[in-house]
């Protein structure tokens, strides 16, 4: 035994300093990717999202709006999925043993995880932009057509938004079920739901008009809000975020970890 | 060091603590022993702040877990060495740890070494190893932050032989050095000659306390134990 185990002498205040924020977030990060499964989903991502704007800039010509657009398809689908797999794999292989063991202050744990997404969101929203502008000055030059560069910043910040919003969704959905097949498969299913609950007549109509969050973000995403989009995009957000969320973490924060 | 005062707990109609009192000594090794379903795994629980009580308290370092802070750096945890996602590697899941308790990369090599799991078995995924390396690995993640108290949830089960004279060294090296032990058990002949105080827990209650040669009475412990778990159910029939 070397001294290199030796705990440390008395109890001094620093050791009763909390976890820094930062380290919690850092830590998250990690734990979206370093498993097998996890580093699996992002690098699908990684190639779908390269492959999708190359293929969608030969097909459709170099416009600017459209390829970072196309990112979007993966971004609303995987990456809650990302968010989906982490939060309720805790529970699954019960390594919220060792999560809340080290932060006693259980809140903490959501709220990075919550702060994550939203970094992840932005991340990979930017990392589109940067991927379409290369792609469509190619495409202009191969085809030797004009590129149409047309994009403002707001389109861009409504974009980016909704890329938060769906997935700060799944990780509510994630964190409300704690169960990653049901909750994958609500998030996935969704769209064809409400496409089925639009045609059960007026109500159904009206519910997925103010609830359905693919439909209410896209006047956001593209950037010419009204506001009744806004209105629509508060319920929708209340709905599929806000209870999901603050239900979720509420019963992550009393339950006893087993 | 640790101490239970008047802890019970009840879940819906089982009552799996009931009126639980004990210290722990620093520097000394505590062996929690008692049947299944005696109530060993939910007191370690809830002395660490994952489970709540339903009456009594229970603290460490002389006050609740939840509130000493970066706890890792004082107390050191392993509760249920299956409790990792089989995904994940050994090494990734110590570099967690070391990174949540913001220590350097080196620390993990350190407890690689001190645990004896190789540099390929650590880059292997947790879902492959052994009950044997998950009990290793989990006994070096509660290592990482150089805790003075450890306390850890039946840490020999699935070692062998070899396995177990490590353990019992390695605790044995740590109480030495001043940190305190509590680690719960069935291995009543193991924990007979590792731990100094004996606490034996039958039906949620304390049934006795001692050192190891109090409670053994000039017997082997394992009798005592067989004799005042008897006790306990007969009394509770
Ligand atoms: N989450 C829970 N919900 C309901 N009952 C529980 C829960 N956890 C433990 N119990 C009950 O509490 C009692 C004590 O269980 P515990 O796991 O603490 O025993 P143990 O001494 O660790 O047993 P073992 O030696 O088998 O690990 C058992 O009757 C068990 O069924
Ligand atoms: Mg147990």
């Amino acid at each position: 035994m070397t001294d290199t185990h030796l705990p440390v002498t008395d109890i001094t205040t620093t050791d009763l300093r909390r976890t820094p924020f930062h380290r919690l977030l850092c830590v998250e990060a990690r734990k979206l990717v370093d498993t097998r499964c996890g580093s699996i989903v992002a690098s699908i991502l990684l190639v779908l999202v390269l492959a999708s704007i190359v293929s969608r800039g030969v097909v459709f010509g170099p416009d600017l709006h459209t390829l970072v657009g196309t990112a979007g398809i993966g971004y609303g689908t995987l990456l809650p999925v990302l968010g989906i797999l982490s939060v309720t794999g805790e529970w699954v292989h019960r390594t919220a043993l060792t999560t809340y063991a080290l932060e006693p202050h259980r809140w903490r744990v959501p709220a990075a995880r919550c702060l994550l997404s939203l970094i992840v969101a932005v991340a990979a929203s930017l990392f589109a932009l940067l991927v379409a502008v290369p792609v469509t000055g190619v495409v202009a030059n191969v085809r030797n057509v004009p590129a149409t560069w047309e994009i403002t910043p707001f389109m861009l910040a409504g974009w980016t938004g909704t890329n938060v919003l769906l997935v700060v969704a799944g990780l509510a959905l994630g964190m409300l079920l704690l169960n990653a097949p049901a909750a994958i498969v609500i998030w996935l299913s969704a769209p064809v739901l409400w496409s089925v609950v639009k045609r059960l007549g007026a109500g159904g109509e009206v519910a997925a008009e103010w609830l359905d969050l693919n439909s209410t973000t896209s006047p956001l995403a593209a950037g010419d809000m009204t506001g009744g989009d806004a209105a629509r995009l508060a319920v929708s957000t209340i709905f599929w975020i806000v209870v999901p969320l603050t239900v979720g973490a509420l019963r992550v924060i009393r339950k006893d970890v087993n | 060091m640790i101490e239970f005062s008047h802890v019970s707990k009840v879940y819906r109609n089982v009552k799996a603590l009931d009126d639980v009192s004990f210290t722990v000594e620093a520097g000394s090794i505590t062996g929690f022993v008692g049947p299944n379903g005696a109530g060993k795994s939910t007191a370690l629980r809830i002395l660490v702040g994952l489970a709540r009580p339903t009456t009594g308290t229970a603290t460490v370092l002389g006050r609740p877990y939840t509130e000493l802070g970066c706890p890792g750096l004082q107390v050191g945890t392993l509760l249920d060495a299956g409790a990792q996602h089989p995904g994940r590697t050994g090494r990734e899941v110590l570099t967690l740890g070391a990174m949540m308790l913001g220590l350097p990369k080196s620390r993990v090599d350190e407890i690689l070494d001190l645990v004896g799991l190789s540099g390929g078995e650590s880059r292997r995924a947790v879902g492959g190893y052994s009950l044997g390396m998950r009990q290793r690995l989990g006994v070096g993640h509660a290592l990482l932050g150089r805790p003075r108290v450890l306390v850890l949830d039946e840490p020999a089960n699935g070692l062998d032989p070899q396995g177990i004279q490590w353990m019992r060294g390695l605790l044995r090296d740590l109480a030495d050095l001043g940190s305190t032990v509590l680690l719960s058990t069935h291995l009543l002949h193991e924990v007979e000659q590792v731990a100094d105080h004996i606490v034996m827990i039958g039906r949620g209650r304390v049934l006795a306390r001692g050192t190891v040669g109090e409670l053994g009475r000039g017997r082997s412990l394992e009798q005592t134990f067989l004799e005042l778990t008897a006790d306990a159910d007969r009394s509770a029939a």
